[in-house]
């Protein structure tokens, strides 16, 4: 009998969008708190801690952002922690909620998370800014941002496996397409290969469609043990029982040009073998692509999505494209993969991204993802979270038990 | 009433989530201010440790470090091999070397003031174990640039805005 079982309660997603002039990050963190609060029957007074979930403080230009968020739906005096970790910061401060109720530091558990990333800074100023979680003293000097970073990965990828540039654009039109049927999302779109292939080349082979998009936007999760549940939420009555059922965390260098090669090279993320190998035993799972019903993947890039079909252990190194050719990762296929349309049609506002890929795969447990984009009977649905090029990953499932 | 100088404009904004709240929760607060604000900063930065890599560069020598344990030769240098945390020694490395990776890129963020298109190359330098990121330049055109081609550190003439711009990667 595990001890002290995590379990998901309630879920929330404000608006994905490019530029939210209505409000302010912390705008948009109530309205996902208020939805998750309510989504979850808590109130938000009987909820014992928090994990504040950002990435940066220069996007927003204020410091210790997570006192504002906290001190805006009524938290304070109680605990809270900030978890950052590039673009994994969401699925990290998940990780991190779960360690702390695993603990027993807490019963109860928000997680919020948000990120300004729009048009209020020119779109060279958001490369630069995101460029800053790079190594500052060294690659960003020479041109080094993202875009490029990922550039050089799956072109390598591409010279080993021979992954095309079709392939990613696949990637592309899946998510905007899936983001049809997400209201919150950022960038629905019905777009065909050909468009994304023809849209502007920015990093090659990455055109801006094969891009994820800087959002506006925030999301939140509430997590507690069994039995707080049963005591304090509404929910748990009237919801399918959603359980925490595994975690891993992995790493890699800063630098891609420090890592071994071949594996990972400047070709593979290390880090996501790690933290997938350390979910899945958690889990109890032995073959992913058979006993996962439904995954969220950090396809901050098309290519990325491909790469992390391979490193997640859907597949073997090379198969990915392939695979994703034969409609596995769609809608309908045997693992879909970003019904909520991922980074790249619903959008990652950093700090929210991975709270609302949990809300998703919540939402996709229950039954409640919406028609257009449920996965049929889902009983277990995975998370992927990284930050960098692979520095910082984080894996998470959730599991149906009724 | 003072005149505010950093106010933009002011404007009525919609409810973002119209398509699927029937209501709009904030309809009294749907009037927006928009400003304009200004940072800059100027930093006095130390390259403590990794200094010597930059004021060798100034002598067109280009220096990696490695591990008196483990032989791994580090470079961007290391003062401590994070394999088994010893203090390493500086070497010089010949500068030849070979390309393993390599974007072209036709968009540059904020503070690259390079020519566009430019190309971010990531070198195996030979007696090195790791890959040196830099901008590769003078291959002509770009069909040129291949995976395994052979490459050399060149030194940059005039001024630089930062010492890592005194060097960058050219085929040999």
């Amino acid at each position: 009998m595990e001890e002290r079982p995590v379990v998901v309660l309630g879920g929330g997603i404000s608006k994905f969008a490019a530029e939210r002039r209505d409000g302010t990050i912390r705008d948009w963190m109530v309205e996902a708190v208020q939805e998750a609060v309510q989504d979850a029957g808590v109130e938000i007074e009987e909820i014992e801690h928090a994990t504040t979930s950002y990435f940066s403080d220069h996007f927003d230009k204020q410091l210790k952002q997570g006192a504002i968020f906290h001190d805006s739906i009524g938290m304070c005096p109680k605990p809270n922690v900030r978890v950052e970790g590039g673009g994994g910061t969401g699925g990290l401060a998940l990780r991190n909620a779960y360690a702390y109720l695993k603990a027993g530091l807490c019963d109860s558990m928000i997680v919020y998370g948000a990120e300004n990333m729009g048009r209020h800074v020119p779109s060279d100023v958001s490369q630069q800014f995101i460029a800053m979680a790079s190594d500052t003293d060294w690659e960003y000097l020479v041109g080094g941002f993202y875009i490029a970073y990922y550039a050089v990965m799956i072109q390598e990828h591409m010279r080993r496996y021979g992954t095309t540039e079709e392939q990613m654009a696949m990637v592309s039109v899946k998510n905007h397409r899936n983001a049809l049927h997400n209201p919150k999302a950022h960038g629905p779109m019905k777009i065909t290969v050909e468009d994304v292939m023809k849209s502007p080349m920015i990093a090659a082979p990455y055109k801006r469609l094969d891009c994820s998009l800087l959002s506006d936007g925030a999301a939140c999760l509430i997590l507690s043990t069994e039995e707080w549940a049963k005591k304090h939420a509404k929910s748990w009555q009237a919801k399918p029982h959603i359980y925490f059922a595994g975690t891993g965390c992995g790493t890699d260098f800063m630098r891609m040009g420090d890592r071994p090669r071949p594996n990972p090279g400047i070709c593979h993320f290390r880090g996501k073998q790690v933290a997938s190998q350390q979910a899945y035993a958690m889990a109890g799972i032995k073959n992913p692509l058979k006993e996962i019903d439904v995954a969220e993947i950090h396809d901050a890039y098309s290519g990325v999505e491909i790469q992390s079909y391979e490193d997640l252990g859907f597949c073997k190194h090379g198969e990915g494209g392939r695979l994703l050719e034969e409609g596995v990762f769609d809608l309908g296929g045997e693992l879909p993969c970003n019904t909520s349309g991922g980074l790249i049609g619903f959008g990652h506002p950093v700090g929210a991204t991975g709270v609302a890929q949990g809300v998703e795969i919540m939402l996709q447990l229950r039954g409640e993802a919406g028609p257009g984009r449920q996965v049929k009977g889902a009983r277990r649905g995975l998370m992927d979270s990284h930050g960098g090029t692979g520095t910082f990953v984080a894996v998470n499932i959730f599991e149906r038990r009724d | 009433m003072a005149k505010i100088l950093n106010k933009r404009e002011v404007l009525t904004v919609p409810n973002p989530a119209a398509a699927y709240q029937k209501e709009d929760p904030f309809a009294d607060f749907r009037e927006v201010e928009m400003l304009e604000l200004h940072w800059e900063q100027t930093y006095h930065h130390s390259l403590g440790k990794y200094s010597k890599f930059f004021l060798e560069l100034e002598k067109k020598r280009f220096l990696a470090t490695k591990c008196p344990k483990c032989g791994k030769v580090w470079t961007p240098p290391r003062p401590v091999c994070p394999h088994d945390l010893q203090v390493t020694k500086w070497v010089e490395l010949s500068g030849e070397g070979t390309l393993e990776g390599y974007s072209i890129c036709e968009f540059a963020p904020a503070f690259v003031s390079s020519e566009k298109p430019y190309v971010l190359a990531y070198v195996a330098l030979d007696g090195a174990d790791t890959l040196f990121c830099h901008q590769l330049r003078h291959f002509g055109d770009r069909s040129n640039i291949k995976t395994g081609m052979r490459v050399r550190v060149a030194y940059a003439e005039g001024e630089v805005a930062h010492p890592i711009r005194l060097m960058y990667f050219e085929p040999v």
